[in-house]
């Protein structure tokens, strides 16, 4: 039953490289990956636990799998278990389903330095925003070759419930937030009385903050940091 | 042969391809690019550096040439630094801060190059001093607002400004990159005093962000989070650096004007997170020394219980909290856009919300009231503030002299005309129906009209001295049109300000309705007078080169002062026979007027005096050879009184100019006969004076019979 991963295709030429982060690189973070890509973005996605915790038969039995192990792989395992059906019930063999389509397999965000740099990075929830920060400020000087110079990132916090239900209306917004960012990026080639109305840096809270106001329900934080 | 911009990009292009394909070639073709960093061309600056930074980011150079390359690339990097680009400054800030590191270990090992150690320093001055203004862009009207533009640039900065404090500064803790302690403490170049005080300054500087009055979490959170770096390798500065975040507190901040609450309250959100993961990530690496350990503990206590509360409401949604928050004092101005919308004063210089406008009208003051207040005003402002008003006033001003075709244009296309105006002005109760009449203009005095007919006379001679293209005559048309259509100036001509001076002042100052006596009249025939001594002065200027403007002149002066005089006779005689044909006793009052008319002369007692006037002036100043424009002058006059000809006798009677005088009278007697009895009376005075006593005799002879 294997299905092919649809291939991710950039078909926004200006897209800024972007990541989206949870904690197991599954539900939230996977479901705005599908989204963003399916938006023509150029989109990769981590997450930042220690290995991919997916729930068990029981609360204390969560299923583990260690990061890099592939979603078919995943599903298959969880197909063969006996709780097949709370599986099906809770949409976890759904959206596994949709994850093999998405890329093989969940990535660790520590480990991450193949991927190259990313210009925004998307964290879904505030533990996670918290990992990213904590991990961008410990590569700072480490591992850096002297040619090496760090560059801007820009990294926000989008709160979502881990469900199903939740992760697709997270994922909507990180579209249309994602959108507006590009958006301004496109229009500031016109004049402006002052240059500083076309700098991304100099507007990224306002723009933050009109895109708070309608959803209030999915709340942030952000920060630039150093890649 | 010069190449364009594309041309050039073109060559430069296969170079870098050349450069990074073959190893060898390329310190060669760096050497090449640097040239091109001076280039007018913007492009081909941006060019430059964007291929500047890809050279020093690549590992395809050995290290030794990259320490060449990064010498000789300085003295451009400090050029280019000074561009007002921002892409190029961003650029210029990557590149310098791998230059830095190389160059300045390469100083630390080579004792005695000044000259690439005055070069570093200078590269770093010039980026370290912009890091306080917004540079490449230009400071806005208000400081506060500029803590808030051009974050880019400082947010770049902030990478260079932590390199050279990590450089400049030794490390306690084992690092494995460059560490200060290395140089030879007896460096004629290094002086590690010096360096290390340069980088406390710096890292003073960056520090004092914290003690702005308002928050920028695009500045504020990456100059925590490279803290935390310089915190790992500096345990000399943690108690510096501690201190001030033990001190720092986002909810005594002030909202700024130019965020809103909403922007404020997320602000101060974001920081305090980077707050605590800062803190967290330094408990985590053992950084906080003893004797802080419970201030940050409570410190990372508090901001997690402010998270969760936070987490718990709406941030954007109004709170009672919010009436805590206390803005700062506004110091810039309201309406700072520095294009002006229309070519109007008041858009010129508003500075105020266009919005909230007072609807009242300053210039109903009296003056001195004004002048008190403008007083006053001026010595309550601060200089640095009015500087900035005054600055934008004159953006304003050079925005509109650049663009005021287009501004033009915008007025008509928005239907902004005049009237439209004044409604916006605030003329509320305008009344469609009722017809508005300009007050009548002011009655100019006698001296203001003397001097605005001064002011005429002195254009038109300067239009006689300017050249003009001559317009070639159109085809004339044949028949009664010919007539209809002859008007005295078709095309504006070199001599058709004359037609208009001696027009204005002959017609132009009278009509036939006005009193001959007025005192109206009496002035304004001073006025002609004015015109006609200018004109005559100015004849008398060149009288050969002139003669032509003057013949012009007086046949002007006499054709209008005859239709003038012959007018108004007619007025007065037929006055006299109205109440006779009214009455019955004449029949046919044309006739009657007609038959009056003709046994009257019409006097021209101006073009008398002034024809007179030119020849007594003229006469005195005639030289023997000077037969043909006198002649002319004899000729072309309309009408010669015998007063006139009685001039030529002074003529005469010069033994130097006699013979001039006998030719004129001669040409008279043979072209002119209405004159031939002046002359004969003019021959015959002179046949009692011996010395033209013959010459006189001829001529009678010859043409009294």
């Amino acid at each position: 039953m294997s299905e092919t991963i649809v291939k991710s295709e950039v078909k926004v030429p200006d897209s800024l490289k972007i990541c989206t982060v949870c904690a197991a690189n599954n539900n939230r973070s996977m479901e705005a990956h599908r989204q963003l890509r399916d938006a023509g973005y150029n989109i990769n996605s981590f997450g930042t636990g220690n290995s991919v915790r997916l729930p068990g038969p029981s609360v204390d039995k969560p299923n583990v799998y260690e990061f890099g192990t592939p979603y078919e792989e995943i599903l298959n395992d969880l197909m063969s278990q006996n709780n097949r059906k709370t599986y099906e019930a809770n949409g976890l063999l759904h959206m596994l389903n949709r994850n093999r389509q998405v890329k093989t397999a969940p990535e660790k965000w520590h480990l991450n330095s193949y991927a190259g740099k990313f210009d925004l990075v998307i964290t879904c929830e505030e533990r996670c925003f918290d990992s990213v920060v904590d991990d961008l400020m410990y590569r700072l000087g480490k591992g850096q070759s002297e040619n090496e110079v760090s560059k801007i990132v820009h990294v926000i916090n989008i709160d979502i419930k881990d469900d199903n239900e939740n992760a697709i209306i997270g994922g909507n917004g990180i579209v249309e937030l994602v959108n507006m960012i590009h958006e301004f990026r496109r229009n500031n080639k016109k004049e402006v009385d002052d240059p500083s109305e076309n700098i991304l840096e100099d507007q990224m809270m306002k723009i933050l903050t009109e895109w708070q106001k309608n959803h209030s329900h999915l709340q942030t934080i952000y920060t630039v940091a150093y890649y | 042969m010069s190449f364009t911009t594309k041309d050039i990009l073109n060559g430069l292009e296969q170079a870098r391809e050349a450069g990074f394909n073959d190893p060898s070639l390329f310190p060669q073709v760096v050497r090449q690019v640097l040239n091109f960093v001076t280039n007018d061309d913007i492009l081909i600056k941006y060019w430059c550096s964007t291929f500047l930074k890809d050279v020093f980011e690549s590992d395809t150079l050995k290290y030794s040439d990259k320490v060449d390359l990064a010498i000789d690339t300085m003295e451009s990097l400090i050029y280019l630094s000074n561009v007002e680009d921002l892409k190029i400054f961003k650029h210029v800030i990557d590149i310098a801060i791998t230059i830095f590191k190389l160059v300045f270990q390469f100083v630390a090992e080579n004792d005695g190059c000044e000259d690439v150690w005055a070069n570093l320093n200078k590269l770093k001055m010039s980026l370290t001093s912009k890091f306080n203004g917004t540079w490449p862009l230009k400071d806005s009207d208000d400081e506060e607002k500029d803590r808030f533009r051009n974050l880019l640039s400082k947010i770049e900065l902030i990478k260079f400004i932590i390199v050279v404090i990590d450089y400049q500064t030794y490390s306690n803790s084992n690092v494995n990159s460059f560490n200060c302690r290395m140089v030879n403490i007896n460096h004629s170049l290094i002086k590690r005093d010096a360096i290390q005080a340069e980088a406390t300054s710096l890292l003073n500087n960056l520090l004092d962000i914290f003690k702005n009055d308002v928050l920028v979490p695009p500045l504020i959170n990456p100059v925590i989070i490279q803290l935390s770096f310089l915190m790992k390798r500096k345990d000399q500065f943690v108690t510096k650096i501690l201190t001030v975040i033990e001190n720092f507190e986002t909810h005594e901040k002030l909202q700024s004007n130019y965020q809103t609450i909403e922007e404020f309250k997320l602000s101060r959100k974001y920081v305090d997170r980077i707050i605590r993961i800062f803190l967290i990530h330094l408990q985590k690496f053992k950084l906080i020394p003893g004797d802080f350990q419970s201030s940050m503990n409570k410190k990372v206590q508090v901001l997690i219980e402010r998270g969760d509360e936070i987490r718990r409401k709406n941030i954007v949604d109004p709170s009672p909290l919010d009436e805590n928050i206390k803005k700062v004092k506004f110091t810039g101005f309201a309406n700072f856009s520095k294009k002006v919308k229309s070519l109007e004063y008041k858009d010129l210089y508003s500075l105020n919300d266009e919005s909230n406008q007072l609807n009242f009208d300053l210039s109903t003051l009296p003056p001195q009231v004004l002048v008190t207040m403008i007083m006053t005003a001026m010595r309550k402002v601060e200089g640095k503030r009015l500087n900035k008003a005054l600055d934008i006033v004159s953006e304003r001003y050079k925005y509109a002299l650049e663009n005021q075709e287009e501004l033009k244009n915008k007025r008509i296309k928005l239907g902004m005309d005049d009237e439209d105006d004044d409604e916006d002005d605030g003329v509320t109760n305008y009344d469609t129906k009722s017809v508005y009449n300009l007050p009548p203009p002011k009655e100019l005095s006698f001296q203001e009209k003397r001097e605005q007919i001064n002011m005429i006379i002195r254009n038109f001679f300067k239009l006689s001295e300017t050249n003009i293209k001559e317009v070639e005559e159109a085809k004339q048309e044949e028949g009664i049109n010919k007539e209809l259509t002859k008007i005295a100036i078709k095309h504006w001509e070199k001599k058709s300000w004359l037609v208009i001076l001696t027009r204005l002042a002959t017609r132009g100052m009278r009509t036939i309705d006005s009193n001959d006596h007025s005192i109206d009249n009496d002035k304004n025939s001073e006025l002609s007078d004015l015109i006609r001594n200018a004109l005559m002065d100015f004849f008398l200027e060149n009288i050969h080169a002139r003669i032509d403007l003057i013949i012009e002149w007086l046949n002007e002066e006499w054709y209008s002062e005859t239709v003038y005089n012959e007018l108004k006779t007619k007025n007065e005689i037929k006055l006299k026979y109205m109440k006779e044909y009214e009455s019955g006793n004449i029949t046919d009052l044309d006739y009657k007027i007609n038959e009056e008319f003709e046994k009257l002369d019409i006097p021209t007692p101006i073009y008398d005096k002034w024809s007179t006037k030119i020849l007594t002036s003229i006469i005195p100043f005639l030289e023997a050879n000077d037969r043909k424009i006198f002649i002319r002058l004899l000729s072309d006059l309309p009408v010669l009184s015998p007063q006139l000809v009685g001039q030529i006798k002074s003529l005469c009677v010069d033994p130097v100019r006699s013979k001039l005088g006998f030719l004129s009278i001669q040409y008279l007697l043979m072209f002119r006969p209405p004159v031939k009895e002046a002359c004969l009376d003019v021959l015959k005075q002179l046949s009692e004076i011996e010395d033209s006593k013959e010459e006189a005799e001829k001529l009678l002879a010859k043409f009294s019979a």
